[in-house]
């Protein structure tokens, strides 16, 4: 059987470069892109070195393209020096999908940064990949337009990043993640040509390839532009913080709701200590001395709008909720969704650095991981906040600690592995919006079996077949041979 | 195997604790998470796209040399020189990281390196600016009335200053006249009184901070100050000798001992203990941050003293007579003012009752003015200055640059922007030409004692 | 609601897993083509009918594996009929808009030929439903592809890759679907005469649908009542009846245009009247099942998809032509060609058989995912042509 099969490249390695290979890979890019659009200081390098995660790697080149043409150029400028490749927007991905791996050239879009067209009637706008997630949403609201998806990094992300780490947000309960908002994108194949993904109409003759491309961590191409949908601004729009003495009633409060035939438009949680933090940052209002809070937002037509805010409030108030607060007006609901998106960033006021894993599991069964994540964050003397998407389950346990103190990595691991497993055991996944990455390949061999590997690794080998685009992620090492797994050579944490 | 022997790192090696030839606290350092929310944040990254030019770059550049045995180039020069110092990153940081402690330190570093090897007509130049020229009031005002003089004898060459480069055209007729405090009258007046000479005791209700450039600038906006201050019916002091220079641009500049002396200077020549209003946003955040740059209790307390025109001004507004305008006016506000000081209502609020104030939607971008930022780094400066001007047009609805005024309280800003054509203009000025003169004067006796800014402790 | 019928049976996770190594098993011992059958409704789509003789034909199991409504998705067998799963579903108030024109559908079959319904324009497209499946490749592995929550990133997204793949990529066998609260008032609607429907949807916030033909706007709403009746008197469209289900027709092809040349395509279709009586077609044709009206095109506003009908191949080939024009391509829908006859058989699809009458995009890729899921090409041979 496995005779048929075509080899799989996607864990394909490239030796290093000679000093006299990237001077000749450095003046080639130059000469496509303009001289000081492709660089290779060592300092500049190690800038690229890392995303917002924790692995660091290291580039060979970095470049600026301003077009899809420099952008083709760029990757066929790599490749004809048997360079693999890595497209990078704003470098906030929390997997270290943007680490640099076997000295790729890495591909910067934040000079592509202009919304090109925006239809209002239909609602959609093309875009160029460096355009931030927020400034999209700025650039339309005078037409009364907002794009949906709105990660806590929204001033910062790329929407090209969005777009491939398929990211969500906190309205993305209600109106679902970056998948449901790209309608096609332009892409820079692996080959260094250029063609469209999806389309603006509905349906397209074969396979959704829109659909694969859009979560696919940059290993399968360069997305250069992009038709996103715009959603009209909801005519009513409420945001209650409701205060709990207690966790565990604040997860049952999540699962009442929607068991009560309730899609709030977002859910979100926060425990103590991440609620006084983002309260000593923002001023919002937060309860200093809550248990956890629930942050929730319906929106749509104000009868319906109405009725949501009865039923939290009686789910609310039956599960023990201490009050329940309705934002007066938009500078108080703004406060209190400033804190709720500064919460990741916040966290260096407790400990220099942080672990920040993302699976999510069934909402009920909220309660029970939530109190195996503090069990097992105790059992290792590590520090975990947590502050998530609880409407569609998604945990984000933020593993806190100072990197100084000596075997603080073992213990933090050994955390994230018990979290994870824990995830697993009660029919979660892995990463729920943040991706795999460099960082979390590891895991993935205990969600998916060899064969479901082996199916992915052909899905990745049908776009790239020969292993250049932003190698090393996402499928563990070997996915057919369940070999063990370890970080690629010349990655550091 | 990779060898990665000879790339610097910007990351902290865990478990051990370096000491790196920056005089910045390591803790400071790894207190960035790199998370990049302050990328959007930042002028220089806005317009350039470039890690290097961003606040989260600059931090790990600044890693690399501390930690990872980079050198202290003239690449690594150039990322720290690149920076406007506007903090706007500071302010948007959710971990709290210190950008301005950072990246002074750096500068410290810099300008200490640079010292033995900068070419001598720049050092002479620098020193003349810095060490000779701004702590010396009458030097200021002589250097600008020759700039001015210069200006209409056209003998000031175009091609020495960079194209669109602010340039204050100065008015020599300001200049003739110095300031003048209030007079001294009976606790029941209301008459502006005839001038009077002498350092500010507590006989003055606030002392108005002139400083260096901005007097020999903006004078008449000074004098815009006063009138409004004294307005509310307050009495106004002006510095005694030696509050010339409040040495913000020597901390940019990395030039901490000089900025010192002059801190000290300051402090005494404003002795007691009124309130202090500055209306140049850059002198008051300098001032606010005395008692940390100089560490002692007396600076602190001086800090707390100090405040910033509006902020001075906010809390007694009601006491002002105003006419309604109906003029729109776009706030721009000055970094050092939103991102260092924090204070971004009160110019909102003393504005409310005579002009419609409206805010552009870039969350306070720095304009890329930056003290003497646009003179050393005029692309990076115009760039900055390009995508302020189009969200002020933006906020303004679109109007064309010659139909809207745009609000700033700090010199630099002001001329950064007048200089593209914008018609910039200091709050004081708005709510000078706005004030009543029909109206009079609010009697003295009510304000004192001084509105506390701590509810509920004595005078 | 209106389909409310009998519930699905329970289906054990054992007895699935049962099947799917059974289907595996199966197609591990045989060499010739594999098809997939659900409820053969929609049959002849992208592409010619396979000789089930030759073929080994299997069948997904039906019934219920897992269903919390707290969670908001439901686990079935992908041979579970749509009628059944949405009376499961419906008990709890809940739903999952597949919307196939034939209730009796399979949930495997719809996913697999990927039309999405009627109620796009607020709810999505079919391919936001699937969350997770399991599935049988054509080398006979058994694969998971997603997860069972509602988020998930982890991998490549090997479910939205089946949506609409025809079963050329694998035996579903198991499915977890995205659902949703039931919305308490459903009604279609006629919008006001002389206003056109990008005009009405402009006056709208979230309609299910806006659709046009050439009798008038017809606009779904649901939701809350009092918010219908607000809109209503905003839209000035008038109510006709309740429920989900809207016009019907024997629709016999899917245009799919972007959405920014659908005016453009209505009015080549208002002008094909005269070619060859699609205009007529609407007062000759048989009213097809339910309360709706019989029209002979069928625009869906804000989404880009037309439901056309003909009386001979040659309508639906002009209409492919036009569609074809304008950037868009027609696929050929279920059933004969033309009205019934009274035996059952029509007018024959000639010229319509080659599934999507354009080319595919990205043939490579498309080819090398193929290989990936069904080396050796036995999955439904002949479908999505490469
Ligand atoms: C404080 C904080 C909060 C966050 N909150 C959320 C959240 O709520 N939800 C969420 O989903 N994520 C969140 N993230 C993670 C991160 O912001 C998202 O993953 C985001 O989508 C990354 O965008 P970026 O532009 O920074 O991409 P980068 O980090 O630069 O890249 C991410 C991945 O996308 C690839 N890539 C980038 N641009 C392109 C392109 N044009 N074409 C192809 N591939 C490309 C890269 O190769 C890499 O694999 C958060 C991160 C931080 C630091
Ligand atoms: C007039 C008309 C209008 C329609 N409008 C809509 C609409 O608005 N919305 C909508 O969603 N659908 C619509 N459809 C599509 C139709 O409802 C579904 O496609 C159809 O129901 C498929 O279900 P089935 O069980 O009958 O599949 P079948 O007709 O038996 O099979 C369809 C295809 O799927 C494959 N397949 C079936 N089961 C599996 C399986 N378990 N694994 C792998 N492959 C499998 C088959 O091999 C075949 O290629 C319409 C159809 C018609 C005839
Ligand atoms: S300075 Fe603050 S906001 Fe910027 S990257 Fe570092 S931690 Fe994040
Ligand atoms: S101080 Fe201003 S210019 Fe400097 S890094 Fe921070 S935001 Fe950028
Ligand atoms: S900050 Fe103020 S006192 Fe200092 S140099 Fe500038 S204008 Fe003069």
């Amino acid at each position: 059987m496995d005779a048929t099969v075509p080899d799989h490249r996607a864990d394909r390695s490239f030796a290093s470069p000679s000093d006299a290979e990237l001077t000749r890979l450095v003046a080639d890019l130059g000469v496509a892109l303009g001289p000081d659009r492709a660089r290779s200081d060592p300092l500049e390098l190690a800038l690229y070195a890392r995303d917002a995660g924790v692995a660091s790697g290291r580039a060979a080149a970095v470049c600026f393209p301003r077009t899809t043409a420099e952008v083709a150029a760029a990757v066929q400028t790599a490749r004809r020096h048997g360079r693999p490749f890595l497209g990078r927007g704003s470098g906030t991905g929390l997997a270290g999908g943007a680490t640099p791996v076997d000295d790729p050239v890495v591909i910067v879009t934040t000079q592509m940064n202009r919304v090109l067209e925006v239809d209002v009637d239909e609602r959609f706008a093309w875009v160029e990949p460096g355009v931030l997630n927020l400034d999209l949403t700025r650039a339309v609201a005078h037409l009364g337009l907002h794009y949906a998806p709105d990660p806590s990094s929204q001033q910062a992300c790329s929407i090209g990043g969005n777009v491939a780490t398929n990211a969500g947000g906190p309205h993305c309960l209600l109106y679902g993640t970056t998948q449901a908002h790209v309608l096609a994108a332009e892409v820079v194949l692996p080959d260094g040509t250029v063609t469209v993904l999806g389309g603006l109409s509905p349906d397209q003759p074969g396979y959704d390839l829109r659909g694969v491309f859009v979560g696919s961590e940059g290993t399968m191409g360069i997305a250069t532009r992009i038709a996103v949908r715009l959603m009209p601004d909801p005519p009513a729009l409420r945001t209650l913080l409701l205060d709990f003495t207690d966790v565990d009633a604040a997860a049952a409060t999540v699962s009442g709701i929607i068991a009560d035939g309730l899609v709030p438009a977002a859910l979100e949680m926060m425990d103590a200590d991440i609620t006084r933090m983002v309260e000593d940052f923002v001023g919002a209002g937060y309860p200093r001395d809550a248990a956890a809070v629930l942050l929730v937002e319906v929106d749509g037509l104000t009868h319906g709008v109405d009725d949501a805010i009865e039923i939290i409030r009686r789910v609310g108030t039956a599960n023990g909720a201490r009050t329940v607060r309705v934002a007066a007006d938009a500078t108080e609901r703004n406060l209190l969704w400033k804190g709720r998106k500064s919460a990741f960033g916040a966290i260096a006021r407790i400990a220099p650095n942080y672990y920040l894993h993302d699976t999510v599991v069934p909402r009920t069964r909220l309660v029970e991981v939530l109190r195996g994540v503090y069990a097992i964050a105790d059992e290792q003397r590590i520090k975990v906040l947590n502050v998530f998407h609880a409407g569609d389950g998604n945990l984000h346990p933020l593993l806190v600690f100072d990197g100084r103190e000596p075997g603080v990595m073992e213990r933090v691991h050994a955390a994230g592995d018990a979290i994870i497993e824990l995830s697993l055991s009660v029919g979660g996944v892995l990463s729920g919006e943040h991706g795999i990455g460099l960082e979390k390949r590891a895991y993935m061999r205990s969600q998916f079996s060899p064969d479901d590997l082996h199916v992915q690794a052909g899905m990745r080998d049908a776009f790239d077949p020969d292993g250049f685009s932003n190698p090393h992620k996402v499928l563990p090492a070997g996915s057919r041979c369940g070999d063990v797994q370890s970080l690629p050579e010349g990655v550091w944490v | 195997m990779t060898a990665l022997d000879s790339v610097p790192t910007t990351q902290r090696p865990m478990g051990v604790a370096p000491q790196g030839p920056l005089d910045i606290s390591d803790d400071d350092l790894v207190s960035c998470v790199a998370c990049g929310l302050c990328l959007p944040h930042c002028p220089t990254y806005r317009v350039t796209g470039l890690e290097t030019s961003s606040p989260r770059g600059r931090i790990a550049a600044m890693r690399a040399v501390q930690f990872g045995g980079a050198p202290i180039d003239t690449v690594f020069e150039r990322y720290m020189e690149e920076c406007i110092q506007c903090r706007g990153c500071e302010a948007a940081c959710p971990s709290q990281v210190p950008y301005g402690r950072l990246i002074e330190g750096a500068r410290q570093a810099l300008h200490e390196r640079r010292s033995h090897d900068r070419r001598r007509r720049r050092r002479l130049a620098e020193w003349l600016g810095y060490t000779v020229i701004l702590p010396r009031h009458r030097l200021v005002i002589a250097a600008t009335w020759l700039l001015g003089l210069g200006q209409r004898l056209r003998l000031v060459p175009r091609r020495l200053v960079p194209r669109g480069v602010a340039l204050p055209l100065v008015s020599l007729t300001e200049l003739r006249h110095p300031l003048q405090p209030t007079a001294p009258t009976a606790p029941s007046g209301a008459s502006s009184g005839g001038p009077s000479t002498g350092n500010p005791t507590n006989a003055f209700d606030a002392v108005l901070f002139t400083g260096c450039v901005m007097d020999a600038w903006q004078r008449g906006t000074h004098r815009s100050a006063i009138t409004v201050m004294e307005s509310t019916g307050a009495m106004v002091g002006l510095p005694g000798p030696g509050g010339d220079c409040c040495g913000a641009l020597h901390v940019h500049a990395g030039r901490t001992a000089e900025a010192r002396r002059l801190a000290e200077r300051v402090i005494a020549s404003m002795p007691g203990d009124a309130p202090i209003v500055v209306d140049s946003a850059g002198c008051g955040a300098a001032l606010k941050d005395y008692g940390h740059l100089l560490g002692s209790p007396e600076a602190r307390a001086f800090s707390e003293r100090v405040h910033d025109f509006a902020e001075w001004l906010a809390p007694r507004v009601d006491r002002l007579a105003v006419r309604d305008t109906h003029e729109r006016v776009v706030v721009a506000d000055p970094c050092h003012l939103r991102h260092v000081q924090r204070q971004t209502t009160p110019v909102r609020s003393i504005l409310a009752a005579s002009h419609r104030t409206v805010d552009t939607d870039d969350d306070g971008l720095c304009c890329g003015a930056g003290g003497a930022y646009n003179a050393l780094q005029p692309d990076l400066a115009l760039a900055a200055r390009e995508r302020k001007i189009a969200a002020l047009q933006r906020a303004a609805g679109g109007a064309a640059l010659t139909d809207f005024r745009v609000v700033s309280a700090n010199p630099g800003c002001l001329m950064h922007l007048m200089a593209a054509g914008v018609r910039a203009v200091h709050p004081a000025d708005l709510l000078a030409e706005a004030l009543d003169p029909e109206h009079p004067r609010w009697p003295r006796d009510a304000i004192r004692p001084e509105p506390s800014r701590h509810p509920g402790s004595t005078p | 609601m209106t389909r409310v019928g009998a519930v699905a049976p329970a289906l054990s996770a054992a007895e699935v897993a049962e099947r799917a190594r059974e289907i595996a098993a199966s197609i591990g011992s045989s060499h010739g083509p594999v098809v997939a059958v659900g409820a053969q409704t929609h049959w002849e789509v992208g592409g010619p009918v396979p000789d089930l003789e030759e073929a080994l034909v299997v069948r997904a199991p039906s019934g219920i594996v897992a269903y919390d409504p707290a969670e908001l998705t439901i686990t079935c067998g992908a041979g579970t009929p749509v009628a059944m799963l949405d009376a499961t579903l419906a008990e709890a108030g809940q739903e999952c808009p597949l919307d196939p024109a034939d209730p009796a559908a399979t949930v495997g079959g719809v996913l697999m030929a990927g039309l999405s319904g009627r109620r796009r324009l607020r709810w999505g497209p079919l391919r936001e439903r699937l969350l997770e499946a399991r599935f049988v490749t054509g080398d006979g592995r058994i694969v998971k592809g997603g997860g069972p929550t509602v988020k998930n990133v982890t991998g490549f997204d090997v479910c939205r890759l089946l949506v609409g793949s025809l079963g050329t990529l694998g035996v579903a066998v198991q499915v977890t679907l995205r659902c949703q609260p039931r919305q308490s008032v459903a009604l279609w609607t006629v919008g006001p005469t002389g206003v056109s429907a990008a005009d009405v949807r402009r006056r709208l916030f979230n309609p299910s649908c806006v659709a046009s033909d050439t009798q008038g706007v017809h606009v779904l709403f649901e939701g809350h009542a009092d918010d219908i009746d607000a809109e209503l008197a905003v839209s000035g469209c008038t109510p006709v009846v309740a429920g989900p289900i809207g016009p019907q027709g024997p629709w016999r092809g899917r245009i799919s245009v972007p959405v920014t040349a659908l005016r453009a395509v209505v009015d080549g279709l208002d002008g094909l009247d005269g070619l060859d009586g699609l205009g007529a077609l609407a007062t000759s044709m048989v009213p097809a099942a339910g309360d709706g009206v019989t029209v002979a095109w069928l625009a869906e506003w804000g989404v880009g998809t037309v439901h056309v009908a003909s009386l001979s191949a040659e309508g639906l080939l002009a209409a492919r032509a036009l569609a074809q024009a304008h950037g868009g391509w027609l696929l050929r829908e279920a059933g004969r060609l033309g009205p019934a006859g009274p035996d059952g058989a029509g007018p024959s699809g000639v010229g319509l058989d080659d599934g999507f009458g354009v080319g595919l995009p990205d043939p490579q890729i498309q080819r090398r995912l193929k290989m990936a899921f069904d080396p050796a090409g036995r999955l439904n041979p002949g479908r999505i042509p490469l």
